[in-house]
């Protein structure tokens, strides 16, 4: 983790979150009666626990139903191991020796540290649990993922009532020590808050987030999207085992029950109105939620005992918590914070801070890379089903060279570059980079082996801001540099691009054109030796794609990197670049410099048509473009 | 062998019901995205409905025909009040839409009929077994394996003959695509929640015929099979539904069948734990498959 920390933002909206609850917590202790404490208290908890569920839900996007387990499992352990001995030898008679007889008993400087120690090994425990269990999730996509966390509430719902001998079947645990008061559960807020911020706002945060927004193209920028969720998994899991120990040594008696679908969904619940990809979002909808449940449980006690005579009125909290989710989700989506931390929303925090707002400092000389060693396609075949979309197709690439790939639509030009970069496994053939063999690497491997790419259909992370997009691609690569630095080769690049000036703009905000452009700088920050270029000028006009030439042109001159462009614009093809291979019904039919290509008769046929290419003359650049 | 053939067609009678919700939560995943947390509801409202039409003398078999047409119905309003508004959203957000559509409809089971089991009278000739060769078969279990294997049939056909078929079919492959061709969203939307709702109505009857009542929480359980079900197949794949639904089911029976007594209360984990095991071989599911990028 050394060197991926960033954000001064973390620890500023952790401050303006806690202190205003911290505060009124405070004053809520000196006042109130014990029964309102003691809702307070459940709702400081219940922050941490939404905080855990936000930690993964809110960064990978994924649904998780399974956070609620770990705090149950948690909560077993400890009472298991806290309930004192003459209760269990009642309670938990079948318990084995060394657990009936176990003492945690240690002194340091006066204090006992029985609970400490009992509850740090119930949150080791579950996390080393949560993280084995985790392997198998992180590789899931989203919808999976998120049943199979379904499957794990289960899972572990099972066993908990099935291992009868520690935890009393489906009966509730007595006896558990209670201790948890205001003071002490305003700490532990404190600990998760800077851990959920903290984790947001790391470079695996980042990264995750990245994969969140796009996983195709996170994998391009040399994000591992499965160990980025694995981490989150393993992190959000030790805070819910956390917030499991607090709830057990709060509530005192509880049974497996009460870590269930309820919980679950009342912690979605909030993590839903506040804004799932928001940890300020999750605490102040944990918050909100809290006390509408407390005045929802009020009122159907009063209509019960006030209108009839027996209990007649049910689940009035859960129809509550179930108006809230639909009318959230139909009236604002994204939830009250939508994808903001509240630093972004009180707005010049940085000033307050006395800390520097973007500036972008022009005249860090892009670095020549080395000339050396190709990109190498030697007789790559790429079969879907029955169809050879690439077949037996060859190509090279030098640093500092710039091929065109062109063919009629269908010819497999985009297969081909998804075979380049890892996106498709290769069905035949072998790709060489520099003379290594990366033929099997996945994608992220190969864009940290510094080849980068761009998408046809343009794929920006479009809920991050624009130079989140760039940094994120900054940190997957790799790149050692310390936050401020960080900053600052984000803003070079993207001015070299022309897009510095909507740096804390949205990536899906920006209009077509700069879209592109912000692409193609996040794929430079890989510092790329080769950048494969998937329709780069589809969609603009002629002014557009000149000014896009002139820009190609120019990382080729400046950086050396050898580019390989896929267009159907052959103006732009004919005067950029060096040399052109054409693709149809993914062979390669022709090769050479642009001219060769423009006048060989196969080239023409497969554009035009075998009757239509014999009184045709060649698809000239003056024909200007061919529409994709 | 005699306990062995028991077993298989146990576990081919629970895969039937398995596979016909896996089947309609695959069918409105495909087109929609969402992963209905609501199906099981529609087997309960099937169960109320036949309640209260036995409970006015309507005849069986009618009380059936109209708890599966009730089902249809619902899933199709369903459709129509709470997840249009949020078509378009993310998988997360119509998840949790349908969780929250699937608690307002426990609580209304709960506040306005009961939170107690009501009885649903299963006509006597269904409770017997037929003996065969020495084995004895439940009634159930053949009327189960009976109505699956027709209902599949019947959907296969109307799967690959009409027209409206072939759109389903083309829209669980891709949905915008299918929009381009002229195809009415609508009404491809609508049948897929049409047809969900008829397979957990027939699922619902099988159930409600081996339990005997219906409460409100009735549902729930076996949709959360389904669930894994559908995953375990594929996301999304048809088939895959189907076969995950039977997979998960001989899962189920031989554990129910051969694990030792002190592992009994394990068996749901260990089932889960199985299949979340298969997933780690094969992350897209067993019939599952990989989108290309552009």
């Amino acid at each position: 983790m050394m060197g991926r920390m960033i954000a001064p933002g973390a620890l500023a909206g952790s401050a303006l979150l806690f202190v205003p609850i911290a505060i009124l917590s405070l004053i809520g202790w000196q006042v109130l009666g014990n029964a309102q404490q003691g809702t307070l208290t459940h709702m400081l908890i219940m922050i941490v626990a939404v905080l855990a569920f936000s930690s993964f839900t809110g960064n990978s996007g994924i649904l998780s139903f399974g956070h609620a387990a770990f705090m149950g499992l948690s909560a077993h352990i400890t009472g298991a191991l806290t309930i004192p001995q003459a209760q269990k030898a009642i309670f938990l008679p079948d318990l084995p020796a060394w657990l009936a007889d176990a003492d945690f008993h240690y002194m340091l400087l006066g204090m006992d540290l029985h609970f400490f120690i009992v509850g740090l090994i119930a949150v080791v425990i579950v996390t080393f649990v949560a993280f084995l269990i985790g392997i198998p999730i992180s590789r899931l996509g989203g919808p999976s993922a998120a049943i199979a966390t379904l499957g794990l509430l289960i899972i572990v719902y099972g066993v908990i009532v099935g291992a009868r001998d520690f935890t009393r079947g489906s009966q509730a645990l007595i006896g558990v020590p209670k201790f948890i008061d205001i003071p002490t559960a305003l700490v532990f807020v404190a600990i998760a808050l800077v851990v959920a911020r903290t984790f947001r706002d790391s470079l695996s945060g980042l990264e995750l987030r990245a994969a969140r927004e796009d996983e195709p193209a996170a994998r391009a920028i040399g994000v591992n999207a499965h160990a980025r969720r694995l981490l989150a998994w393993t992190v959000s899991a030790s805070l819910a085992a956390l917030a499991g120990v607090l709830l057990a040594h709060f509530l005192g008696v509880y049974s497996p029950k009460e870590f269930y679908f309820q919980l679950t969904f009342a912690i979605l619940v909030m993590l839903i109105v506040g804004g799932m990809s928001s940890v300020s979002g999750a605490v102040v909808g944990a918050i909100l939620v809290t006390a509408m449940i407390e005045i929802l449980r009020k009122s159907e006690d009063y209509i019960n005992t006030a209108w009839f005579q027996e209990p007649t009125v049910f689940g009035l909290t859960d129809i509550g918590l179930s108006l809230a989710i639909l009318g959230v989700l139909f009236w604002r989506r994204d939830g009250l914070f939508g994808y903001r931390e509240i630093e972004e929303l009180a707005g010049g925090w940085r000033r307050w801070f006395g800390l520097k707002v973007h500036e972008a400092e022009q005249g860090a000389a892009p670095v020549r890379i080395q000339q050396e060693g190709a990109l190498e396609v030697r007789h790559v075949a790429k079969v879907f089903g029955g169809l050879r979309a690439v077949d037996d197709a060859s190509l090279s690439l030098k640093p500092g060279e710039i091929l065109g790939l062109i063919g009629p639509n269908g010819s497999g030009k985009t297969t081909m570059l998804g075979c380049i970069s890892g996106a498709l496994d290769i069905s035949e053939g072998a790709v060489n980079l520099d003379g290594h063999d990366i033929t099997q690497m996945p994608a992220h491997q190969i864009a940290r082996h510094r080849v980068g790419r761009s998408f046809q259909n343009i794929r920006l992370f479009t809920h991050l801001t624009c130079i989140e997009n760039v940094k994120a691609a900054l940190a997957a690569s790799g790149t050692r540099l310390a936050s401020a630095q960080m900053e600052q080769r984000a803003l070079a690049l993207m001015a070299e691009l022309g897009v510095a000036d909507y740096a804390e703009r949205r990536a899906g905000t920006l209009a077509y054109g700069l879209q592109r452009r912000l692409e193609i700088a996040r794929a430079l920050a890989l510092e790329p030796r080769y950048l494969l270029l998937d329709e780069p000028a589809a969609g603009m006009n002629e002014t557009e794609s000149d000014d896009l030439l002139k820009i190609l042109a120019g990382l080729r001159d400046s950086r050396g990197l050898g580019l390989l462009v896929v267009d159907h614009d052959l103006r732009l093809i004919m005067r950029l670049c060096d040399r052109v291979v054409v693709l149809n019904k993914g062979q390669v039919i022709a090769e050479g410099a642009p001219e060769e290509v423009q006048a060989n008769p196969d080239v023409i046929e497969a554009y035009l048509g075998k009757r239509r290419a014999a009184t045709k003359t060649a698809p000239h650049a003056t024909q200007g473009r061919e529409e994709p | 062998m005699e306990i062995f053939v028991q077993q298989f067609i146990n576990a081919l009678a629970l895969g039937g019901t398995y596979a016909l919700l896996a089947l309609g939560l695959a069918m409105v995943f495909s087109v929609l995205g969402l992963i209905n947390f609501a199906h099981g509801e529609l087997m309960t409202i099937t169960g109320y409905a036949m309640f209260f039409a036995i409970a006015a003398g309507i005849p069986f078999p009618i009380a059936v025909i109209l708890g599966i047409a009730a089902a249809t119905l619902a899933a199709i309003l369903m459709e129509r009040i709470a997840f249009r508004p949020v078509r378009d959203a993310n998988t997360a957000t119509m998840l949790l839409t349908s969780f929250a559509v699937s608690t307002i409809l426990h609580m209304l089971f709960q506040n306005l009929i009961s939170a107690r089991p009501k009885a649903i009278p299963v006509p006597d000739w269904m409770i017997g077994a037929i003996n065969l060769g020495g084995l004895s078969i439940g009634v159930i279990q053949v009327m189960s394996i009976t109505a699956t294997t027709l209902l599949l049939l019947a959907l296969t056909v109307f799967l690959r003959r009409s027209i409206l078929g072939i759109a389903m079919r083309a829209a669980s492959l891709d949905f915008p695509v299918t929009r381009l061709m002229g195809i009415n969203a609508n009404a491809v939307i609508a049948t897929a929640f049409g047809i969900s709702g008829l397979l957990a109505g027939v699922a619902g009857v099988l159930w409600l015929a081996q339990r005997g009542s219906v409460d409100p929480l009735m549902g729930f359980l076996p949709v959360l099979k389904a669930f894994i079900a559908v995953v375990l197949g594929g996301l999304g794949s048809l088939p895959g539904a189907v076969l995950g639904g039977f997979v998960l089911a001989f899962i189920e029976v031989s554990l129910r069948a051969f694990l030792p007594d002190d592992w009994l209360p394990f068996r749901e984990s260990i089932t889960l734990t199985l299949v979340i095991i298969l997933l780690l071989v094969r992350p897209e599911g067993l019939l599952g498959r990989k989108d290309a990028v552009r």
